[in-house]
């Protein structure tokens, strides 16, 4: 807290009460309320992909002898599988999938998408071809583009990312373009220019740090579709190759055994739930955070 | 009056954070009377008259109590009552008219439309019975040929006359209060002075009562009975409005009262001062010569004509004002000597060279010697970049001096714009309207500019701090001696700080001359209709109504100040 400072002799209006600084409101956004929940959520998912083998009893791929479709117990928390695995290691090690395909994908898409709506939108032309591009591209639901590019490349954790950096990428084109433009409007763009700006000067100094601004919010919102797509993709058998897990294989397996063993796909589903429902609450923390 | 019509009592508004909106405000309005609200930005001014019809926004509590009281002494409470209980107020005994009128009306529908259902929303009237009364309201607020304008939409509307409409949209049902909340802020002088008019005509007419919300103390001379002078969410003197200005009693008032800007009374004996001539054989700072600016697309052949043939200089050291009002083309002239806008026809001389017609690094150096103060201080500061490294970011772009120099050079224009130093490190958010403003200042002198281009550098601004700013700048163009174009639509600030006046209408140069003769003895009609559309700060110079005879003591008063 800054004081206040009257400076004698001076007649001056007092600070503005609606004015707030956005650095510590985000912070304190991400520290209590629903971002602190958010935030919980998504570090227990991350601590336990981290912590995999440390936590695990058994090697992800490591079968059992004997232990065939088992309930949960002390030995197996989450119970075995069909070929006699382990579900807890398994879904540990699977988490680690996920975090990758969450943190590397979708800023691999992030930083592409923003590269491509920064540099085209600087002229006419490049702008509107890559916009209709983009128009194409988001005009499929992301899981048609999934199986549509898994013809093409195989199914497997790669074409997982691939299909993730495709599907963010124009959403991230869009959103840098839409707030340049914004930011390219107001004053103190102007202001700079006035007093002799170059364009790059304005860019980096200027436009750049405001417009970054809202991409924060859609990437926490975009990893939370991630941990969907992927989990949709593995269901379906485009994800990770058999025996490597991931969360959505392993609710595949679940579901599949689900008369033998109803408890199998719990696990990974309360993992999914716990990142996507954390992310988006982080995703509206910041949001709110912005807006007051 | 016995029983005042509405009356708020120790009304408190808090949010959760941090200081009372509205500390403990008692207001009381009597049937017919005009009560002024006035007060700063923050005063709370607003927000009580939100209180009065459950307006208040989300988050927000208030105690006290409100309640109107009708023609037949029954008394309703409007504070903590449900919305069933105030919707039956709502527009039809009590009406607010908001500042804005080209967002208080809905775009996609004829003014008839609107006016019918404000009607229908408070009784059954038939479709023939509500067109009549459309048409009677129109009249009532001396919308000229009604009948036409009832098939029109708002943007075929002046904004004075949309501000008229909303008017009438507050008067269909006959309220006993209408609540004014800045109804001439967002218009031009002329149109003001309309509008003020035609308030106290209704009051007259229809014997509604008004709470007018206001920051300017000369709407408040020219239609209010009473005032009530709010600072920081308390009452600080409430007083008939002649007795308030004659003899304030609260220091807040007297400085409010100090701050405000007089005009000079018209003096004939002015006509006889000719002007002198006195064109050095300097070259201008800045010269328009038969200046055109279009906007829109020539290709499509739509342009339309910003600036027409405008030609007039700007000395060294000298202040020019440019009076207009919205749509006269003032601030595209600035934008213009900036280099900001494209020239349709004519040429701008910058130190003797044109600016537009340079190639693009000398024009850059041409451009370094002029600086631009933009309207709003809170957008033209970069809110993620500290005030000291605004302040030298046109220092860094034509890499002037050493890091330290700039460090240091900082420092002084801080202190030339009277901020501690300490300043350099804060962000635009953490400093007041009027300190963001001297920032802005304060950059625009980091170059040492021959020109400096005042873009209405005070109309966003409180009457106190303006005048503040006001002086601060005159100090500074004294000591730097660097010439201005002052951009204002407000005529008494363009009188405080300039040499010279150029008056703008439509584009065009309607008058061009020494601020003394200018405002003392205006030659062109358009000059002389500006300067008597500005409310005088004087309740005693009121334009004379039909229901009062002038006192002679008051007339005199007048001409005295």
């Amino acid at each position: 807290m800054s004081a206040e400072i009257i400076i004698p002799g001076e007649l001056d209006d007092s600070l503005d009460p609606t004015q707030h600084d956005v650095r510590p409101q985000r912070r304190r956004a991400l520290t209590q309320g629903r971002g602190l929940v958010g935030l919980v959520l998504v570090g227990i998912v991350v601590v336990l992909g981290f912590a995999a083998p440390l936590l695990a009893p058994y090697s992800p791929n490591e079968q059992i002898p004997g232990a065939n479709l088992l309930g949960p117990s002390s030995t197996h928390w989450l119970g075995t599988d069909e070929v006699n695995r382990d579900v807890f290691s398994r879904m540990v090690h699977g988490i680690r999938v996920d975090l990758l395909v969450v943190f590397l994908a979708v800023p691999l898409g992030a930083i592409l998408g923003s590269l491509v709506g920064l540099v085209t939108s600087w002229w006419r032309i490049t702008d509107v071809l890559t916009q209709r591009v983009f128009d194409v591209i988001l005009a499929f639901p992301s899981l048609i583009l999934a199986i549509a590019l898994s013809a093409f490349l195989g199914p497997g954790l790669w074409t997982v990312v691939i299909v993730i950096v495709a599907a963010e990428l124009p959403v991230f084109g869009r959103l840098v373009r839409t707030s340049l433009r914004t930011v390219r409007e107001m004053p103190f763009v102007e202001a700079a220019e006035v007093v002799g700006a170059g364009p790059l000067w304005v860019l980096r100094r200027h436009v750049l740090p405001n417009s970054l601004e809202p991409l924060t919010i859609q990437l926490a919102v975009s990893m939370s579709v991630a941990v969907f797509i992927e989990g949709a993709m593995s269901f379906l058998g485009l994800g990770v190759r058999p025996p490597a897990a991931s969360l959505g294989s392993l609710i595949r397996d679940g579901v599949r055994t689900m008369y033998d063993a109803p408890y199998f796909a719990v696990g990974p589903l309360l993992v999914v739930v716990a990142l996507v429902l954390g992310l988006l609450l982080i995703s509206q923390a910041l949001a709110e955070s912005r807006r007051a | 009056m016995s029983s005042p019509l509405l009356s708020i009592e120790h009304l408190a508004i808090s949010f959760s954070h941090p200081r009372p909106a509205v500390n403990d405000i008692s207001v009381s309005i009597g049937a017919g009377e005009i009560v002024a609200l006035v007060g700063e930005s923050g005063s709370g001014k607003s927000m009580t008259a939100r209180a009065v019809l459950g307006l208040l926004p989300d988050g927000a509590t208030a105690t006290g109590s409100i309640t109107l009281t009708g023609a037949d002494g029954s008394e309703t409470p409007l504070l903590g009552v449900g919305e069933v209980a105030l919707n039956k107020v709502r527009g039809r005994r009590i009406a607010m008219v908001f500042q804005e009128p080209q967002t208080a009306l809905n775009p996609v529908r004829t003014i008839g439309w609107q006016l019918r259902e404000a009607l229908r929303a408070h009784g059954r009237v038939d479709k023939a019975a509500a067109r009549e009364r459309a048409v009677e309201l129109l009249t009532q607020v001396e919308i000229p040929s009604p009948e036409e304008r009832l098939d029109h939409y708002p943007h075929q509307l002046s904004g004075g006359q949309r501000q008229r409409v909303v008017l009438a949209l507050a008067l269909a049902n006959e309220p006993e209060l209408l609540l004014a909340d800045e109804p001439t802020t967002a218009l031009d002088v002329t149109v003001q002075a309309e509008i003020l008019a035609l308030l106290s005509r209704i009051r007259e007419r229809t014997g509604t009562s008004i709470l007018l919300i206001t920051h300017n103390m000369g709407v408040v001379a020219q239609v209010a009975d009473r005032v009530v002078v709010l600072q920081q969410g308390d009452v600080v003197e409430e007083a008939d409005t002649r007795t308030l200005f004659a003899s304030p009693q609260h220091a807040y008032t007297k400085q409010l009262l100090g701050a405000v800007l007089r005009l000079p009374e018209p003096d004939t004996r002015v006509h006889a001062l000719h002007e002198v001539d006195d064109r050095r054989e300097v070259e201008p700072v800045v010269r328009f010569d038969g200046v055109h600016v279009a906007y829109g697309s020539r290709k499509r052949g739509r342009a339309f004509p910003a600036i027409s043939d405008v030609t007039f200089d700007v000395r060294a050291g000298e202040v020019v004002g440019l009076v207009g009002e919205s749509g006269s083309g003032k601030t595209t002239l600035g934008r213009l000597a900036a280099g900001l806008v494209p020239l349709a026809g004519g040429e701008v001389l910058v130190a003797g060279e044109d600016l537009l017609g340079a190639s693009a690094s000398r024009r850059r150096e041409l451009r370094r010697s002029i600086a631009f103060v933009h309207q709003d201080p809170q957008a033209a500061l970069d809110p993620r970049v500290r005030i000291g490294d605004t302040i030298s970011e046109p220092l860094d772009i034509h890499d002037v001096g050493t890091r330290a120099e700039r460090r240091a050079r900082v420092t002084e224009l801080l202190e030339a714009v009277r901020l501690p130093a300490s300043y350099a490190a804060r962000l635009p958010h953490e400093l007041s309207g009027g300190q963001r403003q001297r920032v802005a200042v304060a950059r625009a002198l980091a170059l040492r500019p021959t020109l400096v281009i005042a873009d209405e550098p005070t109309s966003a601004l409180d009457v106190s701090v303006q005048a503040d700013v006001l002086t601060l700048f005159r100090q500074l163009q004294e000591e730097l001696a660097f010439a201005c174009l002052f951009i204002s639509h407000d005529l008494a600030v363009v009188h405080e700080v300039a040499d010279r006046v150029a008056v703008l209408k439509g584009g065009r140069l309607v008058e061009l001359g020494p601020v003394q003769r200018v405002f003392a003895a205006p030659r062109a009609d358009y000059t002389r209709a500006l300067l008597a559309a500005v409310p005088a700060p004087d309740p005693s110079v009121r334009p004379v109504r039909a229901d009062e005879t002038p006192d002679e003591a008051a007339d005199e008063d007048g001409l005295a100040s």
